[in-house]
């Protein structure tokens, strides 16, 4: 069985099936079960579940966790997409932060306790830095609008020569509201999501694949069950010369100083480490108890100091919080519940900015560090769809819970308040109707009132004046986005206690 | 794929230490490529790409007109004034046939009501020659299932596609560019099924499409970035549904037309009257399609709620857009004068909205 010799094939199956998914992940969506990957990720379940929220879909990531009882770290080597990309972006020969590396051995255990930490306090903070979120989110915050952009331009390109005009129409039609939209994808935020990813991607020229062997809180959670493997590499110890080849080879440095023990937190089962030994005393099999294992095993102090770091992490998040009033303009999408509910529960992935059709759901800037990269309404960058309610539909994790389109459209997110010093009618004596126009409720939440008034200039004027009708207005803020008001619009939403 | 030629060939594995030089101009390539990818996509990303932004920055308006047509499109500004009988007749086919200025024909089947309209304005040949390229443009203002009357009829979409395929048209494209995202909208509106299925095309939208096309007879509008399939098409065929809009207006035919302007549907709002007929000094559809088979009489152009859809079986046709939305002013029981751009068309010469100097020729199926 050389499975693992394949092992670079089922990576990239992965990860391809990944970014098919991630791309289909366009409203209307389909019956294809999109978020496969996040919903296997068991920390943002078990993140869920501290949260309250069970799902059926979550036996699929209790298989992912139970996996490591089998065959360790599997799911780093074979199936994470984004291990992957750090493997195939990084260096493809042993780099190691030298000396460092004893004290860096800890590192998953205050990674883990520093998550510990925050999930104790009620916070999804942590997930932003779960490798399938941090995969997720750069994509749909960095990847798609630049294939959006050059998919533009090319077409631009192309339409300079009138006979290839046909075909590029055709192309743009099929890709129109899935690759190419309306207007350009835009996001907020794109430049602390391009230094994350990047920062983590670069990380593996100081030590080869640093941020999968030390950082990673999926992998430090799935190297602890890892513990208990049944099966593993085996040394026979007798047939072993010591050459050390195996530890120059091992992507995840799972081979200790001595040649003959396994660090099981990291071992990912590539077997790279078989493939080069020149005696073959590297096998794999069923792992006896004792034989050839070295994992860190936390001392007492290195437990107090990780329990410590928990709960610092902890109540800095509450210090955060405390204090703080809310931003008037944060909106949340429709289906999000209270704001600590959502704080906690939200894996920052940005699935549902991905599928968001026009581009209104952003990562927030509004709701603090805290908030970072959970989903916020920003009406300068789209309206919420009067149609739509597929932002719940994706949420992995029921931070925004899936509405029927009709309980959707009599959710009330926030409230429309027109600013009468700036408002065309009100303010400039002109009629302009487009806030009422495409204001989408069955009964419009904007009226427009005939009035005869009197101009600055004194001549009486025949004007609609817009009101908003606060028990009709849902605050999906179509009319922030379409209104003509120059920079800022002259109607605003602003949140509601949910 | 860079171990390629690499003496031991397997791709997951090290090298040996004899290559370093090699192995570190790899990497370096490596590294530059890598560094290369994150300061490229990071301007595209945060739209500092001004190449990118290209296409949207040609400024300067061009000419175009619409074509010509086989019959002649000038009934539009010279009616003939006639008694307001529904026997008298004009002359205006260049075949010489009579064509009455409107057609108002009524009946449960909005297919057939479509069929019978065509046929009493003449035919469908004496808009679509063989070969030409059709372009309708029905009102998709976002997605609403049919019954709610926000959107055209997809069955008069699909009778319409019949029929200039029928008249030889070598292709029937529909377009719109409605407020929220165009395949949704087309698809819920059932337009995009009912155009397909009866051979047509469906053409979503994006900013090439629109070129900035002065409008030389324009009072406040000037030039605007407009659609250019329809300067390209030899018939353009416009196909509007019957509602309210705003504080007592109504959109039909005229206003219809906004959903071939490109940039900000904002600004078009302010004073859209006026901006609406200079819209039509330009833009003359060769064939208005009045769809009134359920009208919007509340809460439009937006809807949403099924007390306010009456159900009128009627289709309203001509060849001028002033004076079908002059008739489609009655249907909500109002007088086209009630309609400010409507007079203001009449003012500027664009068409007749004197329902009695009007030759109606009215069928009940």
């Amino acid at each position: 069985m050389k499975v693992h010799r394949q092992r670079r094939r089922i990576q990239i199956a992965f990860l391809v099936l990944f970014f098919v998914l991630l791309t289909l992940t366009v409203w209307p969506l389909g019956r294809v079960f999109l978020g496969a990957f996040l919903v296997a990720d068991p920390l943002i379940a078990l993140n869920s579940i501290v949260g309250g929220v069970v799902r059926r879909e979550m036996l699929l990531a209790g298989l992912v966790l139970v996996l490591p009882l089998f065959l360790g770290r599997v799911f780093c080597g074979y199936v994470c997409p984004f291990g992957t990309l750090v493997e195939l972006l990084g260096p493809r020969r042993e780099r190691r932060l030298g000396d460092r590396s004893a004290w860096v051995r800890k590192a998953p255990l205050f990674v883990l306790m520093g998550c510990v930490g925050l999930l104790a306090f009620g916070s999804g903070l942590f997930l932003v830095f779960d490798p399938l979120t941090l995969l997720t989110r750069s994509a749909a915050l960095l990847v798609y609008p630049a294939v959006d952009r050059i998919a533009r331009l090319l077409g631009d390109l192309a339409y300079l020569a009138p006979p290839a005009r046909g075909p590029v129409d055709v192309v743009t039609g099929l890709l129109s509201g899935r690759v190419i939209f309306a207007r350009p994808l835009a996001f907020q935020l794109q430049a602390l999501a391009l230094l994350m990813v990047a920062a983590v991607l670069a990380a593996s020229w100081a030590e080869r694949r640093l941020w999968c062997r030390h950082l990673c809180p999926l992998g430090a959670l799935l190297g602890v069950v890892s513990r208990w493997s049944l099966f593993g590499r085996r040394i026979d110890a007798d047939v072993c010369i010591r050459c050390g080849r195996c530890g120059q080879v091992c992507p995840l440095g799972a081979v200790r100083e001595d040649g003959v023990a396994t660090d099981v937190t990291r071992c990912q089962l590539g077997l790279e480490c078989a493939d080069v030994c020149p005696t073959g005393a590297i096998t794999f099999g069923r792992r006896t108890r004792t034989e050839g294992t070295a994992t860190y095993d936390p001392t007492r102090r290195g437990l107090l100091s990780a329990g410590a770091l928990a709960v610092v992490g902890g109540f800095s998040v509450y210090g955060f919080q405390t204090g703080r009033r809310r931003d008037v303009y944060l909106v949340r999408p429709p289906g999000a519940g209270a704001e600590s509910a959502l704080l906690g529960l939200c894996s920052r992935c940005g699935q549902c900015m991905k599928v968001c059709p026009t581009n209104v759901l952003q990562p927030s800037l509004r709701s603090g560090w805290e908030g970072m990269f959970t989903p916020e309404m920003s009406f300068v960058h789209g309206y919420c769809d009067y149609s739509c309610n597929e932002c719940g539909k994706v949420c992995p994790t029921g931070a925004i819970q899936a509405l029927t389109l009709e309980a959707k459209r009599t959710t009330v997110i926030g409230r429309a308040y027109i600013d009468r010093n700036r408002c065309i009618p009100w303010a400039d004596f002109k009629d302009c109707i487009v806030c009422q126009e495409l204001c989408p409720t069955p009964k419009k939440a904007i009226v427009l009132q005939e009035e005869s008034v009197v101009d600055p200039k004194g001549a009486t004027v025949s004007l609609k004046r817009p009101w908003v009708l606060a028990d009709l207005c849902i605050g999906c803020g179509i009319c922030e986005a379409n209104c003509p008001v120059s920079f800022e619009a002259a109607v605003r939403v602003r949140g509601v206690q949910a | 794929m860079d171990d390629r030629g690499h003496p031991d060939g397997a791709a997951n594995h090290p090298r040996g230490s004899g290559d370093t030089d090699s192995m570190d101009r790899r990497r370096f390539l490596r590294l530059v490529g890598a560094g290369a990818l994150v300061a490229g996509v990071s301007p595209w990303a945060t739209g500092c790409g001004r190449l990118l932004d290209w296409s949207a920055g040609r400024q300067t308006a061009s000419r175009r007109q619409m074509a010509a047509g086989p019959a002649t499109t000038g009934t539009t500004s010279t009616v003939i004034a006639t008694e307001g009988g529904a026997s008298s007749t004009t002359t205006a086919g260049a075949t010489g046939a009579p064509r009455p200025d409107l057609v108002v024909v009524q009946g449960s089947d909005p297919a057939e009501n479509v069929r019978r309209a065509v046929e009493l304005l003449g035919g469908m040949d004496t808009f679509v020659t063989r070969g030409a390229k059709v372009v309708l443009k029905p009102n998709v203002l976002t997605g609403r299932a049919p019954e709610y009357a926000v959107t055209t009829n997809p069955i008069v979409m699909a009778a319409l596609t019949r029929l200039c395929l029928e008249a030889g048209a070598a292709s029937v494209t529909a377009l719109d560019r409605p407020t929220s995202a165009a395949r949704p909208a087309f698809s819920e509106s059932g337009i995009a099924q009912a155009v397909q299925d009866a051979g047509g095309t469906v053409k979503y939208l994006t900013d090439r499409n629109f070129e900035e096309i002065e409008i030389p007879e324009g009072r406040v509008l000037r030039s605007w970035p407009l659609v250019t399939d329809i300067f390209e098409a030899d018939c353009f065929i416009n196909v509007p549904i019957a509602k309210t809009h705003g504080l007592g207006g109504l959109t039909m035919a005229m206003k219809n037309l906004m959903g071939i302007m490109g940039g900000s549907r904002g600004i078009i709002h302010v004073g859209f009257s006026q901006k609406i007929v200079d819209l039509s000094t330009l833009v003359r559809p060769h064939l208005v399609v009045l769809d009134a088979t359920r009208i919007l009489t509340a809460n439009g152009p937006t809807g949403g709620d099924l007390n306010d859809v009456k159900q009128l079986d009627t289709i309203v046709a001509g060849v001028s857009p002033v004076s079908v939305d002059a008739y489609g002013s009655t249907l909500f029981d109002r007088r086209p004068t009630d309609l400010e751009y409507l007079v203001k068309a009449q003012e500027q010469g664009l068409g007749e909205i004197d329902l009695g100097k009007l030759t109606i020729v009215r069928e009940q199926a």
